[in-house]
């Protein structure tokens, strides 16, 4: 080969190279999954028809928590998403012509839930979850649209992103786009019952579990291969929610559909983010629906006709300075509310004994929860629980390690291998410390 | 049935107590009411939520910190210093009243509560925000705020707190070196 020959097949490969990423970026390789029906416009008759319909599947894909800012105007936007690369915030979804979705076609609309393209070819970020939502069916999308348009409109403007480069270029997302979506809608597995495939369609379309509960890769898309196995938020842990995951902590199909509805279980009550969600969404699910989910996140075809709790895990030996150390410092601190046994006070503490966080393996939600307390909770009908102090500045970090390794190894059955140094590195520096 | 005992000494109220054999979950509420028959802190919801059973516990730098006797054990008190109602007022030797505290004076004089019940937790709760506020005096305009922050996990069901708040404000206002700027 000559030099000239290298020379320019270099500057061939360069430009095919060029070119090549600027198809991707100017998103000639960017696959829909919104079909041409939806350019016609729904008649006012079929708009009225599916708007009753929107609003259950709106609770469903639970679209009010983040396209509302607390105590803000409904539909308004305005929450904030603190991500890795800046700050995002939820926009204004409410009908009003100018700051919201009002003057959006049908088609506009599809295209910004189920592909993140939203009117006049500006990509969404996946904080809105349009990853999940491109399984929505066509007419769910329609009912949602229908049913947003009912609403009031808000003339809230729209907080600007504050993101650092090259983040803040949206065309940028073609490339996320490329990797992370899927190149279809939602497909039924023929081989399993309506029941399971009814759950796999409210689990990963509309109620986007995944999004919190499946890992996330180097570029921030779902780890395919480690789906729903559970991540880190805001410095607490999604739990794995597989089968294994939720028989680990205590549930079985039934009892998990108790829980999504109220909220409440002998596995702990809801928090952070998952307290948010039955408020908005699950609580008001159909129990159909309810119990499509839990057979299909334990791989069932239909829900058993009995409950069975998995047995609890058997208790591990811990040695008796530390048992002895934790004991006390239980009965000082945790025992008044959370009872000597473990056994909580119905509406005040929930039981300890039976706890789902002292038997997942990492103790990094156990240990924020002494740490930072959790505030006192409302839950449907005239459920609560009160508010549990923090104790951060009550106990060292030898002094938690101790308790955290008795109470897990008590009622988790995990091995007492929790140090102060890992106390140390879960201690709040800030909101969202790791 | 007898129960688990160890033995327990810390001071209260300036005076040194113990060691005794108290049992090992015994809530220190039960320990003031049934072994030093200091009975000022009340007993009313027993969950931690009304604050009428709090005391005060000086920290090794003399800071004083408020907590919940009816849901902290008896045996998390060992070797402390803690104030109870008790120990607000001045006494003589022969226990008879000196003076009363300033927090306690200033709720005298605004009519502050009705039942009683749960002045001892106000009394507290106050005398602990009076004690931070010697350490780290805050701007004038922040003073309506932090009394209402401070004071507002206690529960009162008769005088609807907005005497006890009015006497707080007004004995910061009236104490040098509590504002700053």
């Amino acid at each position: 080969m000559t030099k000239r020959t290298i020379l320019l097949t270099a500057a061939a490969l360069v430009v095919i190279g060029a070119v090549a990423v600027a198809s991707v970026f100017f998103g000639a390789l960017e696959t829909s999954v919104v079909s041409k029906d939806v350019d016609t416009p729904l008649s006012a008759q079929e708009m009225q028809r599916l708007a009753e319909r929107g609003a259950y599947v709106a609770v469903a894909a639970d679209c009010y928590a983040c396209h509302t800012a607390k105590d803000g105007p409904a539909w308004a936007g305005g929450l904030a998403f603190e991500t890795p690369f800046g700050t995002l915030y939820a926009t204004n979804i409410s009908p009003d012509k100018e700051h919201g979705i009002g003057a959006w076609t049908r088609a506009e609309f599809h295209r910004s839930v189920r592909d993140g393209v939203a009117k006049g070819g500006r990509h969404l970020y996946p904080a809105m979850p349009y990853a999940s939502y491109r399984e929505m069916t066509e007419e769910d999308v329609d009912a949602v649209y229908a049913f947003l348009m009912t609403r009031e409109p808000m003339p809230v403007p729209n907080r600007e992103n504050q993101l650092s480069f090259p983040f803040n270029i949206r065309q940028s997302l073609t490339f996320w786009n490329l990797v992370n979506l899927r190149r279809s809608g939602f497909e039924p597995d023929p081989a399993r019952s309506e029941v399971w495939n009814r759950g796999r369609y409210v689990v990963d379309a509309l109620a986007h579990c995944g999004e919190c509960h499946t890992p996330r890769n180097l570029l921030q898309g779902m780890k395919p291969g480690a789906y729903l196995e559970g991540a880190v938020i805001e410095g607490v842990e999604a739990p794995d929610i597989t089968k294994e995951g939720l028989t680990r902590m205590g549930f079985d199909p039934a009892t998990l559909a108790a829980f999504m509805k109220s909220g409440v279980s002998a596995q702990g009550s809801m928090t952070h983010q998952m307290f948010e969600v039955v408020h908005f969404s699950t609580q008001y699910l159909t129990d159909d629906d309810l119990k499509a989910m839990a057979a299909y996140l334990f791989d069932l075809d239909a829900m058993p006709a009995t409950s069975t709790p998995p047995p609890a895990p058997a208790p591990v030996d811990v040695a008796p300075p530390v048992a002895s150390a934790a004991r006390s410092t239980y009965l000082n601190l945790c025992a008044g509310c959370h009872g000597a046994e473990g056994q909580g006070i119905p509406h005040v503490a929930v039981p300890l004994s039976t706890n789902a966080s002292l038997r997942l393996e990492s103790p990094r939600n156990f240990v924020r929860a002494v740490l930072n307390g959790i505030p006192a909770q409302r839950f449907p009908g005239l459920e609560r629980m009160e508010a549990m102090p923090p104790f951060a500045d009550l106990l060292d970090d030898r002094e938690l390690a101790d308790l955290t390794n008795w109470m897990r190894a008590r009622w988790g059955g995990r091995q007492p291998a929790v140090t102060p140094e890992d106390i140390a590195k879960l201690r709040e520096r800030g909101h969202g410390g790791s | 049935m007898t129960l688990p005992t160890k033995p327990l000494a810390l001071t209260v109220n300036g005076q040194p107590v113990g060691p005794l054999d108290v049992p090992e979950g015994l809530m220190m509420q039960d320990f003031l009411h049934e072994y030093l028959n200091l009975t000022g802190a009340r007993m009313g919801c027993g969950q931690g939520i009304c604050h009428a059973c709090t005391i005060m516990v000086e920290e090794a730098d003399g800071a004083v910190r408020e907590m919940r006797t009816c849901i902290t054990g008896a045996h998390w008190f060992a070797g402390k210093k803690v104030v109870t109602i008790e120990g607000h007022a001045q006494h003589d030797a022969q226990g008879g009243l000196v003076a009363l505290s300033p927090v306690q004076q200033a709720f005298i004089e605004h009519f502050a509560f009705q039942c009683g019940y749960c002045t001892p937790g106000f009394v507290t709760g106050a005398t602990v925000l009076i004690d931070q506020l010697k350490r780290a005096p805050i701007p004038r305009a922040e003073l309506e705020k932090t009394v209402t922050e401070a004071l507002d996990k206690h529960i009162c069901r008769c005088t609807g707190y907005v005497r006890y708040h009015t006497a707080v404000r007004d004995l910061i206002l009236n104490t040098p070196g509590l504002l700053r700027g």
